[in-house]
């Protein structure tokens, strides 16, 4: 055990002591910094009847922004959020397109160009027992 | 330098920190419920988790606490959180009950919409009492006749629409009227409206306002002895419900006589044992349907809750007889059936779903029209009815074709009671 | 060691009798650090408090009971605000009674007073952004008592309100006032005040030629004795904030509807109490305004402390500033006591 004299003990243990604060202080600062008053964002959606996406119907639903396919297979949904930085892409003659940085995608949302690397991610849906589409963003 | 105290100050310093974190962590976890009807936040349930749901029409994932009892949504400190709370732990108390049960999405708007119990239990001559004012006043000259001029506060009544409504009755201030009397009234005999604190004592115990029937206390309370029906002193009650048993009116009615000579009231003093002694108190004539079954089984929504008019009697707005469910020697019971969904009887079979009620079936309906849900007609002409709260089944002849020599238009009480009536 | 920022700040040396902490009670220090300590606690509550009528009360629950440590980081800031008060009047006394004001010290002393003036404002303000029932009727008096100003009342109403009644502008202007206004000239008169007090030849000592010894402590003598008075007080406060909070009370609903409690925060009792004797511009103000007056003019009419005699407690020279400053404060105590008292 190294020798200590009694002036550098104290000062040690108050620069511990003092440090041991310091790290108490910022790990509270931190839970005061990180609670959140807004709540929770809308992760499911009812989209109404089922039947308001009849066989064959590409319909783009801009307030989640997704686009709802229903074909042979049955539904499924893309995000229209561009995977880039988060624009809303837009329809256009082959597919969609980001109007921000042009990022292109086909219609089933593969990446097919421009900044963004990753294709548009499909998002859940099922139906509930009343024949309601619903839309789920996880 | 002094290193020491340098030392003591960091050591204090910590500590003070690890005491102040200590103290915080001591806080509950806030738990939060958004109600679906406001979308605000709401922390109550931080502390009372264990709260029973009040009722299955007012589930608390709709409404909260808030929308009913007020209070500091967001506080977690007791005294703050409840000082902002409406009517104490009673909000449906009648001095608030406008902002807590009223309101025009809930319980206050027109009859139409079935939605007037504010406006009737106001004017209601269980909460004006109206009546026994009007009475006492008049027996001791501080009024020409019987026709009410002053309740337990001032009402006005815009519509009428009986014969006997009154527009409005002044509130009672006994104070102004000379006779020692009407003092000893005042000071007496004022402690059996829907808005009065009950007297002491466990027989007597309910709450105000709308509470005072539909928070029921509980049948099988066992913490002390419960004579006429009551609940132990200032128990909690959590409940909302249509299904009242007798034990409720009791809290009220039957709870002994008045001696007008001394002004007193004079509890029934007998200890009774089992439901046909505890129902009515022991002077009382009565036939085996008045104690098998509970008030509310005969005693329909305008005549307990009023019809919107202010009233001088109770006679004004009773008028139930025995003939309404057994019908005379000569006549059925009026019936009704049902063919419109949204009929009332039909929502209150859904409250309270002792019979399954659909449209199509045939129940019992009095003179004025209202249906007696709880019943029906059965295809052998014979009738049933099934308790609002005891959901015991009984199934009834009607008068005509039986043994019964009476004639049908004395509806008198004493007039059936006269071969009806229990011995006890 | 190499001095740093904080040994510059601080003279090389100072003479060890100015340091003594039974001469100047470390008064003005903890002041300074008090005022350190109410802008981080006041910053953090800006994260979460929210300016406007229908949201203050509630973003101040959110803060006390639902933000992790938000209660403490509150209860912070109001104990230190009163702290500060009660601070700055010890800091006031002790250089009354040490006739530390005498010449060059006159104008710095002035620049204190107003400090102490400011700091007061600053509590009043912060107060009101509480916008519950506790400080419903502290919010109609004390901005009504600026309508019986003669001539200009009404017009240092309306810049003081932005409205004729107490608002959302109201409001907000508080705000403003809270943050940055008040806080701006308090900073620059703290600098200017520290500047001084070094300018001047540093804490009131008699000359070199009369002081009873020579004795002088190192910059980091100093600025050390300052760590420890900023680390008790520092923990004084930590502690305390953990165990009492705050004040608070219901949200304001409605502007007319009578509150249950109609006292004036504790620092205006003693004014309070003056406004029950009759006319409120002249109890309200103009009496206040009088006793400032007199404070200010201490260093100017009142016979001046004598060199020798600078550098201890109750020097004999300047007796009767000390009568004066005692009868004062006295008189502020009692009257608040008896507000205390008769308050219903």
């Amino acid at each position: 055990m190294p020798e200590i004299n009694r002036r550098d003990f104290l000062k040690l243990a108050s620069a511990g002591l003092l440090t041991a604060s310091g790290l108490i202080s910022a790990a509270a600062l931190f839970r005061f910094l990180s609670y959140s008053t807004e709540p929770a964002t809308q992760s499911e959606f009812d989209l109404g009847d089922a039947s308001n996406f009849p066989v064959g119907s590409h319909k783009v639903v801009a307030d989640i922004p997704a686009v709802i396919i229903h074909d042979e297979n049955g539904f499924s949904a893309i995000s229209l959020i561009c995977t880039h930085l988060g624009c809303t892409v837009e329809q256009d003659a082959d597919g969609f397109s980001c109007p921000c940085h042009g990022s292109k995608y086909s219609s089933d949302g593969k990446v097919l160009q421009g900044p963004a690397k990753k294709s548009l991610p499909t998002l859940l849906t099922e139906q509930n027992a009343e024949g309601h589409l619903i839309l789920y963003l996880d | 330098m002094n290193y020491k105290l340098l030392l003591l100050a960091s050591l204090i310093l910590f500590l003070s920190l690890i005491t102040a974190w200590w103290i915080t962590s001591r806080v509950p976890t806030p738990v939060t419920l958004t109600p679906s009807l406001s979308g605000q936040e709401e922390y109550c349930i931080t502390c009372h988790a264990d709260l029973p749901e009040i009722s299955s029409s007012h589930a608390v994932k709709t409404f909260g606490c808030v929308t009913c009892h007020g209070g500091e949504r967001l506080a977690l400190d007791k005294d703050l959180a409840h000082s902002t709370m409406r009517g104490g732990k009673n909000p449906s108390d009648l001095t608030v009950v406008e902002q807590s049960c009223g309101g025009e999405n809930c319980h206050s708007g027109s009859a139409l919409e079935m939605q007037d119990h504010y406006q009737r239990v106001q004017t209601s001559i269980q909460s004006t009492y109206a009546g026994a004012i009007a009475n006492i006043r008049y027996t001791f000259g501080a009024q020409p006749d019987l026709t009410a001029r002053q309740g337990t506060y001032a009402v006005k009544d815009d519509v009428i629409s009986t014969d006997t409504g009154l527009p409005s009755l002044e509130a009672f201030t006994p104070a102004s009227d000379q006779n020692p009397a009407i003092q000893l009234f005042a000071n007496n005999c004022l402690e059996c409206h829907i808005n009065a604190k009950p007297r002491e004592g466990i027989s007597n115990n309910r709450f105000t306002g709308c509470s005072a029937c539909h928070s029921p206390a509980p049948l099988n309370s066992s913490k002390n002895s419960k004579d006429f029906g009551g609940t132990t002193q200032g128990s909690q009650v959590h409940t909302l419900t249509t299904a009242i048993p007798y034990t409720q009116c009791n809290t009220c009615h039957n709870r002994g006589n008045y001696d007008l000579r001394q002004m007193t009231f004079i509890e029934r003093n007998n200890k009774p044992a089992d439901r046909l002694h505890k129902y009515y108190q022991p002077i009382a004539e009565f036939t085996r349907c008045e104690y098998t079954l509970d008030c509310l089984d005969c005693h329909t929504r305008i005549e307990a809750m009023g019809d919107g008019d202010i009233h001088s009697n109770k006679k004004e707005i009773q008028y139930i007889r025995c003939k309404t469910c057994h019908g005379t020697p000569t006549e059925l019971p009026l019936t009704k059936t049902l063919t419109d969904p949204n009929d009332i009887a039909i929502r209150q079979a859904f409250l309270n779903p002792v019979v399954d009620l659909k449209v199509g079936d045939t129940v019992l309906v009095t003179e004025q029209g209202e249906p007696l849900w709880n019943t029906r007609a059965l295809p052998n002409g014979a009738f049933q009815m099934v308790g609002k709260s005891s959901k015991q089944v009984f199934n009834f002849n009607p008068v005509l074709g039986s043994a019964c020599t009476q004639t049908g238009t004395d509806q008198s009480s004493a007039y059936c009671h006269k071969c009806h009536s229990v011995k006890r | 060691m190499r001095p740093n920022f904080f040994h510059h700040l601080h003279p090389p040396s100072i003479p060890a009798a100015q340091s003594r902490w039974c001469y100047t009670l470390g008064a003005g220090g903890i002041a300074l650090f008090l005022m350190f300590v109410l802008g981080l606690t006041g910053i953090l509550e800006v994260f979460y408090y929210i300016p406007t009528p229908e949201n203050a009360a509630l973003s101040v629950q959110t803060i006390s009971y639902l933000v992790p440590f938000g209660g403490l980081i509150r209860n912070l800031h109001f104990w230190s605000a009163q702290l500060l008060l009660l601070v700055s009047a010890v800091h006031l006394v002790r250089v009354v009674f040490t006739g530390s004001y005498a010449p060059p010290r006159r104008f710095n002393y002035l620049l204190g007073l107003a400090l102490f003036v400011l700091a007061i404002l600053l509590d009043f303000t912060g107060y009101i952004l509480r916008w519950d029932q506790g400080i419903q009727w502290a919010l109609v008096v004390g901005t009504n008592l600026l309508k019986t100003l003669p001539i200009i009342g009404d017009t240092m109403y309306t810049l003081l309100m932005g409205g004729t009644n107490p608002g959302a502008a109201s409001l907000i202007r508080f705000y403003a006032w809270h943050l940055f206004g008040l806080s701006l000239i308090a900073v620059i008169f703290v600098g200017w005040h520290a500047f001084r007090v070094r300018r001047d030849g540093g804490i009131a000592l008699p000359p070199p030629s009369l002081r009873a010894n020579n004795l002088r402590i190192s910059r980091f003598v100093l600025v050390r004795r300052e760590v420890l008075a900023m680390l008790f007080t520092g923990a004084a406060l930590i502690l305390i904030s953990a165990f009492l909070p705050a004040p608070i009370a219901a949200p304001i609903k409605d502007m007319t509807a009578p509150a249950a409690d109609a006292s004036a925060p504790w620092f205006f009792l003693w004014v309070q109490q003056m406004l029950k004797w009759g006319d409120p511009f002249l109890w309200g103000i103009a009496v206040p305004l009088i006793i400032l007056l007199v404070l200010s003019l201490i260093p100017y009419i009142l016979p001046q402390p004598i060199e020798s005699e600078l550098g201890r407690w109750f020097p004999k020279s300047n007796r009767l500033a000390q009568i004066i400053l005692g009868a004062i404060a006295l008189i502020v105590i009692i009257l608040t006591l008896i507000a205390l008292i008769t308050n219903v």
